[in-house]
């Protein structure tokens, strides 16, 4: 199989020497293939699916159903029959404003703590940097029992409606340690040590120190960081499947992806799931729109 | 003194971190009980339990296998496509290459769960459905691959692979004896990050998948919970058990990995 794939690639080069397109076709194949057949079609199919009522076995579109759907996610048109769904926004907003702050705080704290170059800091360092090796499945299996009622140490954390939501977001903190301490770590340690002493013999107190020099020094990772953070917050679903496995307490817990999950799967209501799926690339595209545009004004080195 | 402070700052915080981990460990050795406590009675720890969850579970062992040949097989696919894909891109001049650049760039773009729905229908129709390839063949193309390999591909000068395409060197073997021996850190980085996430996969197998037997260990683990709710010693240990490789994998990979992701994530 790759010997005639080689070959193919040696014949094209060789009948025309000066025309490299066959050629990078031929290697840009598999991707482009792949690409077509689960991003580029399923995401048009989804687009084309949201605008119809789809029937459940063939899973062909059946009866137009126009923007039925999309108003119906907004709470908007008749058919809301006391779903509550632009809840389930505003819930993924809530949700990401709880996670990705708290992540940033303490990962960078930890990474602070272990910037300092003392011994056995490489253990603390490898203990800090432990949780991006836990998925988020084992993490939720983890903490349903920390949660857990019988442990009688948070014995109603995830039934009541006002703690449930920042109960998930403990745990995503938790998992997503791991990964911002280590970048921001490595931020930290870039920053040249000649700009850490004169800072020093300039007298600037420790606090001025941090807020003028190392805090705009290590704001391009914390941007990455926001950015992939904030994005995973939306696309958010196994740590909610495992640790609550329904809407939540008073519906608190029923982020996007999870309302998308009940549509498809628990309703079969294939064009409403379409629908909510469209609504999420755009809500992660203007996000990353405005993120672009932060980007060009932080601080670069 | 103020050495002494920081010791225990960095003590306190490294508790805090691993909490979770040593809670279940720690409930995990502390045999069947309803009323579990927060330290086990130390005299009294039981670790034959990481046996009885494969007696408890005849599965287990059939879904770490399937966690494994699944992750592997992507992460050898993943660098396959990528390594294929980024060669052109990085080193080749051709018509409509700016347009693959924004084709590869888009699918970025796109969260795999907006495209969960027609992909799911596609492996139903094709009659993938409790089959290894279902877990596969959905993940071979990485957008985050194929560029994290053509920056690498770029640090190779042009000159020296139109030099040796002019030379007779054909353009696979520039590849494969030139370009990928060159670029092993950067291939070391996404090989580790393509298994870490293969194996930690949770949303597509527990849609794919109906029959137990090609469970994957993620979603075996959490149907473990919910079938053992009586006790805790079970599924904790179960939980320490599918954690072990990834934690492997990362404390052997960790610097490559760590280097690989900061060289674009710091330098922007």
């Amino acid at each position: 199989m790759m010997d005639l794939f080689h070959r193919a690639v040696m014949a094209s080069s060789r009948l025309h020497p000066g025309r490299e397109t066959v050629s990078a076709f031929v290697y840009l194949a598999p991707a482009l293939i792949l690409f077509a057949v689960f991003t580029f079609w399923p995401f048009l199919r989804a687009v084309q699916l949201s605008f119809f009522l789809v029937d459940r076995n063939t899973f062909e579109p059946a009866l137009w159903f126009g923007f039925g759907y999309y108003l119906r996610a907004f709470n908007l048109g008749e058919t809301a029959l006391g779903d509550d769904w632009i809840r389930s926004i505003a819930t993924t907003f809530q949700f990401t404003l709880m996670v990705v702050p708290f992540t940033l705080a303490s990962a960078l704290a930890l990474a602070l703590l272990a910037v300092s170059k003392v011994k056995g800091i490489g253990v603390f360092r490898t203990i800090y940097t432990s949780s991006l090796a836990i998925s988020l499945a084992s993490a939720g299996v983890i903490w349903s029992l920390i949660y857990s009622p019988n442990l009688k140490i948070f014995e109603t954390i995830l039934t009541d409606a006002r703690t449930a939501l920042p109960a998930v977001a403990l745990m995503t903190v938790w998992t997503n340690l791991g990964f911002s301490f280590i970048l921001l770590l490595a931020g930290l340690q870039a920053i040249p040590k000649d700009l850490w002493e004169s800072a020093k013999i300039d007298g600037a107190g420790s606090w001025r120190t941090f807020w003028h020099l190392t805090l705009p020094l290590v704001s391009p990772t914390l941007l990455f960081l926001l950015i992939t953070g904030t994005i995973g917050c939306f696309q958010a679903f196994t740590q909610f499947k495992v640790l609550i496995d329904s809407v939540g307490p008073d519906q608190s817990t029923n982020v996007l992806v999870y309302a998308l999950f009940t549509a498809f799967w628990a309703e079969n209501n294939y064009g409403f799931a379409s629908a909510l799926s469209v609504i999420l690339f755009g809500l992660l595209l203007l996000l990353s729109l405005a993120q672009y545009r932060l980007d060009t004004r932080v601080h670069y080195q | 003194m103020k050495k002494a402070l920081l010791y225990l700052f960095l003590t306190l915080a490294a508790l805090a971190v691993l909490f979770p981990l040593l809670f279940s460990l720690s409930l995990a050795l502390q045999g069947e009980t309803v009323s579990p406590r927060i330290l086990p009675d130390f005299t009294r720890l039981d670790f034959t339990v990481f046996a009885q969850v494969f007696a408890k579970e005849p599965l287990m062992g059939r879904w770490i296998f399937n966690s494994w040949v699944v992750s592997i097989s992507v992460t050898a696919g993943v660098l396959l496509v990528s390594v294929l894909a980024a060669y052109p891109l990085a080193l080749f001049r051709f018509r409509g290459q700016t347009f693959v650049l924004f084709l590869f760039l888009s699918t970025l773009m796109i969260p795999w769960e907006s495209t969960i729905l027609p992909n799911y229908l596609t492996i139903a129709l094709w009659g993938w459905k409790d089959s290894y390839q279902a877990l596969i063949v959905p993940f071979l193309a990485s957008g985050f691959g194929i560029f994290l390999l053509r920056q690498a591909f770029k640090t190779v000068p042009a000159e020296l692979h139109e030099a040796a395409v002019m030379e007779g060197c054909g353009r696979s073997r520039f590849l494969w004896a030139i370009l990928v021996p060159l670029t092993k850190p950067a291939l070391a980085t996404l090989g580790i990050w393509a298994f870490l996430n293969t194996w930690n996969q949770y949303y597509w197998p527990l849609l794919v998948i109906d029959n137990p037997v090609w469970r994957t260990t993620q979603v075996g683990i959490t149907a473990f919970r919910s079938t053992e709710i009586a006790s805790y010693n079970l599924p904790m240990a179960a939980t320490l058990i599918v954690l072990a490789p990834t934690v492997l994998v990362l404390f052997a990979g960790q610097k490559q990995l760590v280097e690989g992701l900061t060289a674009g994530a710091v330098k922007g």
